[in-house]
């Protein structure tokens, strides 16, 4: 019976979702034309109207998200297999429904966002090829570089999706020259760089700790303490050896109260009575500020961004 | 200029010589160090191991090599932990589009090491889905808290068969209704997309973590909250989940006593089959090279500095 419920909720054709057959290729026909006019639209309107329209796109986008909280709901309803019994029920389900397609929405707008970028680096670093500019040998490799990466990486996809039902791409054995450029490129090259180029910060981090950690404060001399304790509960050979002399000695004495001498057990005071207190201080004030932000941003009070 | 001067002077090239030499050393000897696994990360591993055979876990692995020393090895013991329990998985993107390829790659190569060990081979729309990169985390977790059918929609993968089906009519996810349907969501990250994550869907399904030793401590007061259930942190945590897959929770071998002891629970298996000790293991020896090394520095540096104004003010006298 659940199962029956479950089938039929999910068949719903409901306001954001049209199911294929009935009309769906009409309504994306109509939406594109109805994106294209708005676009169109968007480039005629005058600059002084232009923050109202961010401001109501911001507002709309933010709605579903606010109201889907705020909207009572049965106890225990499930808002994805029961049916509204009443008005106010309806718009608690419509409003639950909206929140995928505007959640898709923001997503393809982040993706978009990623193929704006890629198009101002290329025409950024073209701009430096043509014009001779200072290190324009550099905006070659970085070119050079990103088409080799793209081809290379298109046609491996392109194999993989469209040309190989059995998944025999999956064995090295099977390989050709893009799985093999692909392969060389990315965890060859690429790869390897990110990982050097993150391990650096090992370097600095010796080399700050022996010039720069200094004692000069009780304040510094409690952090150095704490931070001791930390890093040697890391070195599991040390805690073990440093542990089992406590449990030899809790054996001999017979007071467990040495028991709180353990590396691991003053580590552990020390995350969840120091650290963890002070880490939720934090991010409470630091989620206070996002929700007063966030709620500027959405009503439109944020001048920033905006009118700029 | 005395000793201490010229060690407050030292050329900032030997320091990086002394941590090239002492670290790449570390690299080549494993060694089994026995361990006390920290309780989150006993948290992390009792909760993998709780979960019934064939059932189907959610990964979100938003890691790349710029931090594999930790989240590779977290990766590798996940995907070997969900193998050898026989448990079914999807695995996507919420915070980096590098990263679905840097996951493929160590499946493959896990798959590699079971076909080796004469071990079954995970199968794409099978054992496992791959649904690649979803491109804002936010509104991503919040469409999966909200309808999962929906949020993944019209995904299809390859088959074992041949050919591409919708992923809710494969082996994986055929069951899945609601994200609470799946039995656990794990969290492989290097960045803040766990807070994402528990805050949008800590209520909808159980969530775990392996995160690196800088992005740990921010997620503590979710696993003192309950909202993480467990996590392993750091290399520290690559570790105790290999030593805690070797040697499960309170379990002795004869008249030994347990290597590992929990009050918080009765025993829990160590891993039946395939690798336990892998990458953790060869680089756990490193981490203490790496840390006495760190300590030294302090210490050398602040003595070095004590000595150098006593020097200045014996002078000035």
């Amino acid at each position: 019976m659940n199962n029956t419920i479950f089938l039929l909720a999910q068949n719903t054709e409901n306001f954001w979702r049209k199911l294929p057959g009935q009309g769906l290729v009409i309504w994306v026909v109509i939406g594109l034309l109805l994106g294209i006019a708005l676009l169109f639209a968007f480039t005629q309107v005058p600059s002084n109207l232009r923050r109202w329209i961010i401001v109501g796109f911001t507002f709309l986008a933010g709605l579903p998200y606010v109201l889907a909280y705020l909207w009572p709901k049965p106890i225990g309803a499930d808002l994805q297999n029961d049916v509204p019994r009443n008005l106010s029920e309806q718009i608690g389900f419509t409003i639950n429904q909206a929140i995928d397609p505007v959640g898709k929405i923001t997503n393809v707008l982040q993706a978009f966002l990623l193929g704006v970028g890629i198009f101002s680096l290329v025409r950024v670093h073209i701009t430096k090829v043509r014009r001779k500019s200072e290190n324009w040998g550099f905006s070659t490799v970085l070119l050079v570089c990103f088409a080799l990466m793209t081809t290379v990486g298109f046609m491996d996809w392109r194999q993989r999706k469209f040309m190989d039902d059995n998944g025999l791409l999956n064995e090295p054995s099977n390989w050709g020259f893009f799985q093999y450029a692909n392969d060389l490129m990315f965890e060859g090259m690429y790869q390897q760089m990110d990982s050097a180029m993150f391990s650096m910060i090992a370097f600095f981090i010796l080399s700050a700790a022996y010039r720069a950690f200094r004692i000069r404060s009780v304040e510094a001399t409690v952090m150095m303490a704490s931070a001791l304790i930390l890093m040697l509960n890391l070195m599991g050979a040390l805690t073990y050896a440093w542990g089992t002399g406590i449990e030899s000695l809790v054996v001999q004495t017979g007071n467990p109260f040495f028991m709180n001498f353990k590396l691991n057990v003053m580590a552990d005071w020390l995350r969840s009575t120091m650290q963890i207190p002070a880490i939720r201080a934090i991010d409470f004030g630091v989620f206070l500020g996002a929700l007063a932000m966030g709620l500027r941003l959405w009503l439109g009070l944020e001048k920033g961004g905006v009118s700029s | 200029m005395t000793f201490w001067d010229k060690m407050q002077k030292v050329d900032r090239r030997i320091l990086y010589v002394i941590l090239v030499v002492f670290v790449c050393t570390g690299l080549f000897i494993p060694v089994k160090i026995p361990v006390e696994p920290d309780p989150s990360s006993k948290d992390f591993y009792a909760t993998v191991m709780a979960i019934p055979e064939g059932s189907t876990v959610l990964v979100q692995t938003d890691w790349t090599n710029s931090t594999r020393g930790e989240s590779m090895g977290h990766f590798e013991n996940l995907m070997r932990l969900l193998m050898s329990q026989k448990l079914k998985f999807v695995f996507y993107s919420a915070a980096d589009p590098v990263a679905p390829q840097v996951a493929r790659t160590v499946i493959t190569r896990i798959n590699a090491e079971r076909k080796a060990e004469g071990l079954y081979v995970y199968q794409v729309g099978k054992d496992y889905l791959d649904l690649g990169y979803f491109a804002n985390a936010e509104a991503t977790n919040t469409n999966m808290g909200t309808d999962l059918r929906q949020a993944w929609a019209n995904r299809t993968s390859k088959v074992p068969e041949g050919g591409e089906v919708d992923i809710f009519k494969t082996d994986v996810l055929k069951d899945i209704r609601k994200i609470g349907d799946c039995k656990m969501m794990v969290v492989v990250t290097a960045s803040a997309s766990i807070d994402i994550a528990i805050q949008r869907l800590a209520n909808k399904v159980p969530i775990t973590a392996m995160v690196t030793g800088v992005t740990g401590p921010g997620v503590l007061p979710f696993y003192q909250s309950g909202q993480v259930k467990g996590i392993a942190i750091g290399l520290k945590g690559v570790y105790d989940t290999e030593y805690l897959m070797a040697n499960g929770i309170n379990i002795s071998n004869g008249d030994e006593r347990p290597k590992v002891t929990w009050a918080k629970t009765s025993s829990v298996d160590k891993v039946a089959e395939g690798k336990t000790f892998a990458r953790g293991n060869q680089y756990y020896g490193t981490l203490h090279v790496a840390l006495v090394l760190l300590i030294l520095a302090v210490i050398l540096g602040n003595v070095g500095m004590f000595m150098s104004r006593r020097a200045t003010r014996k002078g000035g006298e």
